[in-house]
């Protein structure tokens, strides 16, 4: 199959073999002042778990993960049941207007949340209007969960679409002919099919919010770290390969042990 | 016998028989006003999250867009007044039309490259079956997989690595880049290709060439035309990815060789203004263009 040579090559040349070296280098030892010595040892990954500083950016990064998540989750649902149901004229309408912010780049996006939670931005503009003190919220936890909310919900959204769309609509009607409320529908129908779709979209948003730079980077400011944040200075101001090599591995590593456990029980639970 | 047995009970007097029948009444009203207002509710709070859904996607771009026309040079609300001096003033910012043309280079070479190499894996791919067509399309889409700052490491290590046995610089060249972008458009490139290629029907290309077209006429007449709207959404959705990267391109930039994103990205680590919002809308309207032109090719509702 020569056709196939060039694609798998590429991936092959810039992706793996990459992979590779990091992974050699993470096992290697940095020393301050010499770089990096050639070694065998486990310290890096040693260090990443028992240094409190780290241990708090993965617990930040971590709980980050699981807010962003759950609110990304309950905000998508109603719009992505909207947009299943919509009309076949408006709904390529919505769909464009959630996948066009998803292409613009997360700088730009976290651009627009700043005009927003400037110290002149809009919500103190607002609070300023009804009275009340501003509040900072430029470089605050919130500021960041907010903007990485703001950069997942299309892709929960989509994702939730894509299945809620494949439902039936007749169950529902069946549901509700036979006494069940609007919202026991929602409860005992709509949502265990849509089981599949909904963990997809939360693992995704787990996944992205584990490796969001842009974001926590210009909306956090220097104080709030986050794991991707951590492995770009680590490998490109502060130098320490080895040290940045384990901590990239480890975010790897747990973005795709994700994945695989989700494809697994989306297989294993609803078949396919 | 139990006490509340309706048969041993006395009959009722006709003022108590009235009394019960209007309480009767008024609670199936109240349950029935009760039971609008529960859905009148449900529909309000339906409604105002899918508002605050909507709001929280859009709101960012439209007040990014909204900044690059006020007046006022520090950020404060409300503006004191609208002007387009911030995209005059953008021909004089030789950061940003540096990086734009940076990044409009890269991109274009990435996709490029992207389409060469995918076009052909795609049409064997598309007559594939089973566990094979499965492990390669692991392969090929594993670069959306990984997380993009662990592929710049990798990349950005790799390359200092070959530049010290080669002497040939790849880290803050455009080649270096561009490898980098082909990378992570590929599996971009790959999906739309494939997705569109189900329609694809083997026996036509094979009926050409039994007609007598050489190979070259029959992919021109009869592989191409098939093809065209996947193979014209594949290039401008590689185009928008590279176009916005930022994560990959932090690794593979240098100081003087920035691409647009990256350039933004340094420059808001330092403040908010509406030069900045200028340069965003801009990038905006380049992404959002595209991704219209795509969605004439092919429903972006079924490639994302």
């Amino acid at each position: 199959m020569p056709l196939l040579v060039p694609a798998t090559l590429i991936v092959l040349v810039f992706l793996a073999a990459p992979l590779l070296i990091l992974l050699r280098y993470s096992f290697n030892r940095f020393v301050p002042g010499q770089f990096m010595v050639e070694a065998f040892t486990l310290e890096n990954y040693a260090k990443f778990f028992t240094d409190p500083y780290y241990f708090a950016v993965l617990r930040t990064t971590l709980l980050m993960s699981v807010g962003v998540t759950l609110a990304c989750i309950v905000l998508a649902f109603p719009l992505a049941q909207v947009i299943a149901r919509a009309s076949p004229r408006s709904k390529p309408m919505l769909i464009i207007l959630v996948i066009v912010p998803l292409f613009i780049g997360n700088a730009v996006r976290a651009a627009g949340w700043m005009v927003a939670f400037g110290q002149k931005g809009l919500v103190n503009t607002a609070l300023a209007g009804l009275g009340i003190q501003p509040v900072t919220l430029m470089y605050t936890p919130a500021a960041v969960f907010f903007g990485i909310i703001s950069v997942n919900l299309p892709y929960v959204v989509l994702t939730l679409q894509s299945v809620l769309e494949g439902i039936d609509a007749h169950l529902g009607e069946a549901s509700q002919s036979l006494g069940a409320g609007r919202f026991e529908t929602w409860r005992l129908v709509t949502l265990p099919l849509a089981m599949p779709g909904l963990i997809a979209a939360a693992v995704l948003s787990f996944i992205l919010t584990m490796n969001a730079y842009a974001t926590p980077l210009l909306l956090g400011g220097p104080q709030f770290q986050m794991m991707a944040p951590v492995v770009a200075t680590t490998i490109l101001s502060q130098n320490n390969w080895p040290f940045g090599a384990s901590i990239a591995f480890i975010l790897m590593v747990v973005t795709l042990c994700l994945t695989a456990a989700m494809n697994l029980i989306v297989a294993r639970r609803y078949g396919r | 016998m139990r006490r509340d047995d309706p048969f041993s009970r006395k009959p009722m007097s006709l003022g108590a028989v009235r009394d019960g029948a209007i309480r009767a009444c008024r609670n199936a009203i109240e349950m029935m006003t009760s039971h609008a207002l529960t859905l009148a509710l449900q529909r309000l709070a339906h409604g105002a999250m899918v508002a605050a859904a909507l709001l929280v996607i859009l709101l960012p771009v439209v007040l990014i867009v909204w900044l690059s026309f006020f007046t006022n040079e520090v950020l404060a609300l409300p503006p004191e007044g609208y002007s387009l001096r911030w995209y005059q003033a953008l021909a004089g910012q030789p950061q940003f039309l540096a990086g734009f043309r940076l990044s409009a280079i890269v991109a274009v070479a990435a996709t490029m490259i992207s389409l060469l190499v995918t076009i052909p894996a795609a049409l064997v791919m598309a007559r594939m079956e089973g566990r094979g067509r499965e492990i390669l399309t692991n392969i090929l889409m594993s670069p959306l997989i990984v997380p993009a700052i662990v592929v710049g490491s990798g990349l950005y290590i790799a390359f200092v690595e070959f530049e010290i046995a080669t002497d040939i610089q790849l880290n803050g060249a455009t080649l270096g880049l561009i490898a980098g972008h082909a990378l992570i458009t590929l599996p971009w490139s790959l999906r739309l290709l494939l997705a569109n290629l189900g329609g694809l029907n083997p026996a036509l290309n094979e009926a050409a060439l039994s007609l007598g077209a050489t190979p070259l006429v029959a992919a021109l007449k009869v592989t191409l035309p098939v093809i065209w709207p996947g193979l014209v959404a594949a290039a401008l959705f590689c185009f928008v990815v590279s176009f916005s990267n930022v994560e990959l391109s932090l690794f593979l930039v240098a100081p003087g060789q920035t691409t647009l994103p990256i350039a933004l990205l340094q420059y808001l680590q330092w403040k908010i203004d509406p030069l900045i919002a200028a340069v965003s809308t801009l990038q905006i309207l380049i992404v959002a263009g595209a991704l219209l032109v795509t969605n004439r090719f092919v429903s972006l509702a079924k490639v994302v």
